[in-house]
């Protein structure tokens, strides 16, 4: 007879989802599987909806990554009006798409992870939180708040706000950008990036801390995937697929993304409203891999930015190659975070981003777009099939969450093998299995959706359905 | 009119009367008594706020509450809470984000929450009617309240009352 644990919901994540251990008759850990609790349905919402209306409506599906939705589903709105934005239009929707990588990354590591970076995993719940990063080292709670605010300031001030800006339209972007704008903004480039290698230092002195953690945190072989540009380097807009193996060895490379259906496999499971997706090749559910962060500087011959490229090199040396653990996703995202604030920096710097073209305007001329972008937590696919008139009949999201699911599965049976004894049911345990969820960034609001957070629930429950044991906090 | 002082109107317009204070902050934006008056609409507050908060000498905040009956709001002083931000994930409350900008910034200013009752939080881009027609005494009240602090720096003279 098995006995099962329950935490639910799971705290510092950006939605609602909880995790089921299940026990056998010895008290060891058989399986653990990372429920998605809540469901939206935005594929059928948009259903007879004017692809006019598409990125406004798509942007709806998170108040974290906004962008990232209106990016990729004016992409796919693009190919259906069968145009291409003007260059400048393009890199206007470039850089506020680094805004969002920024702004994200810096939400997630500062102050959803860094309390658990900073105090351990053993230390008081109560205090591992942003509010006792400040009294610890308001240093780094500073340069979280300055690096965040750094990225959502842009996005404000091309957008006219920080959440659901409709600026990113079809055809390109909604106005061109202001000289007042471009010089307001590249004045706050330095003090992010002098920020971001503040938190690199920081989190690399401390690195050798988390070795034993870092071996149990999702340290599995897997494959990796990421956009990458002609040159092989990463690329948050554009370019082609690449897909990595655990030892190097390149699966996939310059696959068109259009062709995603050829590749991936999208499987449902019962227990979740969370789709898993998979890499055809191998199977389901063999054909796991990872985006986001770690794949992006995995699959990535460079970063293309003076300083990130100097922190890639850095990475390689200490963690090789194909780092297998997921534990490494929080050095990667601060890598991620520098190169997006460069690129901010070498845009502004172009010579026509001024230029007033920005748009192009058409009306409906194909019936079916896709578009690929990277968002702050991995590969984003929006796909759409209109009518004549360009009413929505069909609609498929490929969320980065989704790519992960896999594998943030395996992870959480891995610490939950590890860490988690049925007769111990301690804190320290029961966050760490809620970390290695963390380590990839979640984003369960894109996936199906949520806001807030509750108190974390622990039941452990016997063979006849009766609370053995109960945790709340 | 004052200089120093941040309003911050925060809350979902697309959900109805939670709105409010975001509405608030768009008409004290553009409202000619407060001249010199930094406004910041907002969904929710966020840490990134702190920095703002800790530059003012006066913040008042603007959100719905369930506690006042429809229509009626309160005026309550805040101040920070010296505890740590426990469950918090990427919002804040009031006392929470003045926390955050004494151990930022060093600075705490003195604040108040001026909070709104609702008749409903459900889906929806319009105030409910009985919100809707007490908005304009609601900007009044935080307009009267930057002029009475102005006139009486660190004097609460509104703290705890109700006004219809």
């Amino acid at each position: 007879m098995g006995t099962q644990i329950v935490i639910d919901p799971i705290t510092r994540i950006e939605g609602h989802s909880k995790i089921t251990i299940h026990l056998d008759g010895a008290g060891e850990v058989t399986d653990a599987q990372f429920h998605v609790t809540q469901f939206r349905g935005f594929e059928r919402i948009v259903q007879g909806r004017p692809i006019h209306e598409m990125p406004s409506i798509m942007a709806r599906i998170c108040g974290i990554c906004p962008v990232s939705h209106l990016v990729a589903s004016s992409k796919a709105c693009d190919e259906i009006l069968a145009v291409e934005p003007p260059p400048t239009g393009a890199d206007l929707r470039r850089l506020m798409n680094l805004a969002q990588i920024v702004q994200s990354n810096a939400l997630s590591f500062f102050h959803l992870s860094s309390p658990d970076l900073l105090f351990g995993f053993d230390a008081d719940p109560a205090k591992r939180n942003i509010i006792g990063v400040a009294q610890a080292d308001p240093g780094l709670a500073r340069d979280g708040v300055g690096v965040r605010r750094f990225g959502q300031q842009i996005i404000e001030w091309l957008g006219g706000k920080r959440i659901h800006p409709a600026w990113v339209v079809p055809g390109g972007v909604d106005a061109p950008l202001a000289e007042e704008t471009r010089d307001r903004i590249l004045s706050t480039v330095p003090e992010a990036i002098a920020a971001i290698e503040r938190a690199l230092a920081w989190y690399k002195s401390s690195l050798l801390r988390w070795e034993d953690e870092a071996a149990s945190f999702g340290d599995f072989r897997s494959a990796f995937m990421g956009l990458v540009d002609q040159a092989g380097n990463v690329d948050y807009y554009d370019g082609s697929l690449r897909v990595m193996d655990a030892d190097g060895r390149l699966l996939a490379d310059r696959i068109d993304p259009r062709g995603y259906q050829d590749y991936l496999g999208e499987a449902v499971e019962p227990w979740s409203y969370l789709k898993s997706t998979y890499w055809k090749v191998l199977g389901y559910p063999d054909g796991v891999y990872r985006v986001g962060p770690l794949a992006r500087v995995i699959v990535a011959g460079q970063m293309g930015t003076p300083r990130a490229d100097l922190e890639l090199d850095e990475f390689r040396r200490r963690l090789g190659r194909v780092p297998s653990s997921s534990f490494h996703y929080h050095y990667a995202r601060l890598i991620d975070t520098l190169h997006a604030a460069e690129r901010i920096d070498e845009l502004l710097r172009g010579p026509d981003i001024l230029s007033p073209r920005v748009r192009s305007f058409a009306n409906v001329n194909a019936n079916e777009g896709i578009g690929v972008s990277e968002a702050p937590r991995g590969t984003l696919i929006h796909h759409y099939r209109v009518d004549d008139d360009g009413i929505v009949e069909w609609a498929n999201l490929v969320i980065a969450t989704g790519h992960n699911n896999l594998a943030m599965n395996r992870s959480v049976r891995q610490v939950a093998k590890r860490y988690v004894k049925s007769a111990q049911l301690t804190e320290p345990m029961l966050n760490r299995v809620e970390a290695v969820i963390r380590c990839f960034d979640p984003c369960l609001s894109c996936s199906t959706h949520a806001l807030g957070e509750m108190a974390l629930h622990l039941q452990l429950i016997g063979p006849d359905g009766a609370i053995l044991d109960e945790l709340i906090r | 009119m004052t200089g120093d002082v941040l309003v911050i109107g925060y809350g979902n317009t697309l959900r109805t009367d939670d709105g409010v204070g975001r509405l608030a902050a768009e008409r004290l934006a553009d409202d000619p008594r407060l001249d010199g008056v930094k406004v910041i609409g907002r969904h929710q507050l966020t840490p990134e706020l702190a920095l703002d908060v800790s530059r003012a000498a006066l913040v008042v905040f603007v959100d719905a509450s369930s506690r006042p009956p429809a229509g009626i709001f309160l005026v309550e002083p805040m101040e920070r809470t010296g505890r740590h931000g426990a469950g918090w994930s990427h919002h804040l409350d009031p006392p929470s984000l003045l926390d955050l900008s004494g151990e930022l910034y060093g600075r705490v200013p003195a604040a108040f929450l001026v909070s709104m009752g609702v008749e409903s939080v459900l889906l929806g881009d319009r105030l409910s009617p009985m919100v809707e027609a007490s908005l304009p005494g609601l900007v009044d009240a935080v307009v009267a309240l930057i002029a009475d602090h102005a006139a009486r720096p660190g004097i609460g003279a509104f703290a705890g009352h109700r006004h219809a």
